[in-house]
């Protein structure tokens, strides 16, 4: 390994630095984002909770490029990118599985932009479907498939599309307990085995805790990191953790961090 | 659960079918049965309005009459149809590409509906003649503008989210236009395309009437001085005959380019329902 590389390897993969955000609201500016810091190490799922309206998606909107700060600079690996797009994967509340193509070729998206022939994507997919619980579905159309389902193909969709880091903007907000917490551990062992960096935004402090390796709390609008919480629970993670003692520190922690926004409102 | 699509079979399909179509063909019988028995009862003369028996005489007999005028005008139908479709789907994408354009392209596809397309025909037929090109060209007016127009909502109607992480997959102006807003559009194209697929038969007969030698319309116009009223008739009967068959293949071809749009819309009204 040359110099560059070591260097390179202990920065983070995605750092954040005092970015700040305005729309223009009649007339008014509207300050959404002030002086937000972050990062997340490479390989590190971190999770940032927040009241509702205080910026998250504004926030992941930025990080991925689809829009700019008005303030801040965000670096992938150490050096400050100002176009994002296509170097930040971003998986949305909504799956947006196209209603056009079958599961495969909604998977493969990615790697067809990237100009991977159609065969090479298909056996690159085909080869992951077992492991996201879609052998035999990979020729239906999205719609008939079971929510949890839809989820699961859009992070093979992601997956495929091998950006370095992943953000998530409450994937699982769209479905039932039971099937939540379920591609919760689904997740954690699949990003064991990618070893990607992920961020994922949530406003459950449970699902927070349960997955992350920290925590950021964000104030409510305009948003900026209030508090960040080292999640110390041993991994792999399984779901009788919940009721352990520093689980349910963490979460006194968090929750109290949270609930002094919501108030202040 | 290896699959939850719903599965119909053949018999189940043409039991769907003779079901929903029997009201309309109930309706069709009575008034047929009330026009032919309106006829007889007060003896009306045939010139006047023959019956429905003496029009269904008149398609057995002048079938070859019939079907050689019906072969001219389908084919000023399906070639002006064509055109339209062509150049209604260019125009959209334009439309829909740039707003430079839309500004450009839109007021001159709005304007070209508030022409009388029966004034304009005439000249047409000064300036091109009589033969193909003047009834082909009658048939792409009419027909291009429900084309353009329901396209262009289509490619407008692509979801932004699906927009915006195609962006963040990498893709370029020309990728989403073609992987998402053109998709898309489909279904709006494909509603478009039945109403132009009718109007374009409306089209080739105002074609035919302004002046032609040949074509259901032209059969119409020859037959109505001769008091052959019931050729007239019969030109109408093979005339909607076709506009049916024709939107019905429409239809059918839609099934096939976007199968997943009838299962999803399905699907939809099943989650209304329960």
């Amino acid at each position: 390994m040359n110099a560059e590389a070591a260097e390179s390897s202990i920065q983070p993969a995605i750092q954040v630095q005092g970015v700040s955000k305005s729309f223009m609201q009649s007339g008014t500016p509207l300050a959404v984002l002030k002086g937000v810091d972050f990062y997340a190490s490479d390989g590190e799922l971190v999770s940032v909770i927040g009241p509702s309206g205080c910026g998250k998606s504004t926030l992941l909107n930025i990080i991925a490029g689809l829009d700019q700060p008005s303030e801040g600079s965000i670096s992938l690996n150490g050096r400050v990118e100002e176009r994002r797009l296509g170097e930040v994967g971003y998986m949305q509340q909504r799956d947006l599985l196209m209603p056009w193509r079958s599961v495969l070729d909604n998977a493969i998206i990615g790697l067809e932009l990237q100009g991977v022939s159609k065969s090479e994507a298909h056996a690159r997919a085909r080869a992951l479907l077992e492991e996201f619980g879609l052998t035999g579905f990979e020729n239906e159309y999205p719609h008939a498939l079971s929510g949890g389902m839809r989820q699961r193909a859009a992070f093979l969709r992601t997956v495929l599309a091998d950006q370095e880091v992943f953000l998530l903007d409450e994937p699982f907000g769209a479905l039932d307990a039971l099937t939540r917490s379920q591609i919760q551990e689904w997740l954690l062992g699949m990003w064991r085995r990618v070893q990607k960096t992920i961020v994922l935004v949530t406003h459950d402090v449970d699902e927070a805790i349960f997955l992350s390796d920290r925590v950021y709390v964000m104030s409510s609008r305009p948003g900026r990191m209030k508090l960040v919480q080292v999640i110390d629970l041993a991994r792999p993670r399984h779901a009788e953790m919940v009721t352990q003692p520093r689980f349910v520190e963490l979460k006194a922690q968090l929750l109290a961090s949270v609930r002094s926004e919501v108030t202040d409102v | 659960m290896s699959s939850n699509r719903p599965r119909v079979g053949v018999l189940g399909m043409i039991k769907g079918f003779s079901f929903s179509w029997l009201p309309s063909l109930l309706i069709i019988l009575a008034l047929l049965a009330l026009w032919e028995g309106y006829v007889r009862i007060f003896d009306v003369q045939k010139w006047l309005l023959p019956s429905p028996v003496v029009i269904a005489a008149t398609l057995v007999e002048s079938a070859a009459l019939l079907s050689r005028h019906a072969w001219v005008t389908l084919v000023e139908v399906l070639v002006g149809f064509g055109l339209a479709l062509a150049s209604g789907v260019a125009l959209a994408s334009m439309i829909a590409f740039s707003r430079t354009l839309e500004r450009a392209i839109y007021p001159f596809v709005i304007a070209s509906q508030t022409i009388p397309i029966i004034a304009v025909a005439p000249l047409l037929l000064i300036w091109i003649g009589y033969g193909l090109a003047p009834k082909v060209i009658v048939v792409a007016l009419i027909a291009f503008f429900p084309i353009v127009v329901n396209m262009v909502d289509g490619l407008k109607s692509a979801d932004p989210d699906m927009v915006s992480l195609m962006r963040t997959l990498g893709a370029n102006r020309r990728d989403i236009f073609m992987k998402v807003q053109f998709p898309s559009s489909l279904p709006f194209l494909f509603s478009g395309t039945k109403i132009a697929m009718t109007f374009s038969v409306i089209g080739a007969v105002i074609g035919e009437w302004v002046g032609s030698s040949a074509g259901l319309g032209y059969l119409m116009i020859r037959s109505k001085p001769q008091f052959l009223t019931e050729r007239v008739f019969a030109a109408i009967v093979v005339l909607s005959a076709m506009g049916i068959l024709l939107f019905l293949f429409v239809g059918l071809v839609e099934r096939l380019v976007i199968p997943w749009w009838h299962t999803e819309r399905r699907k939809r009204a099943l989650e209304n329902s329960g």
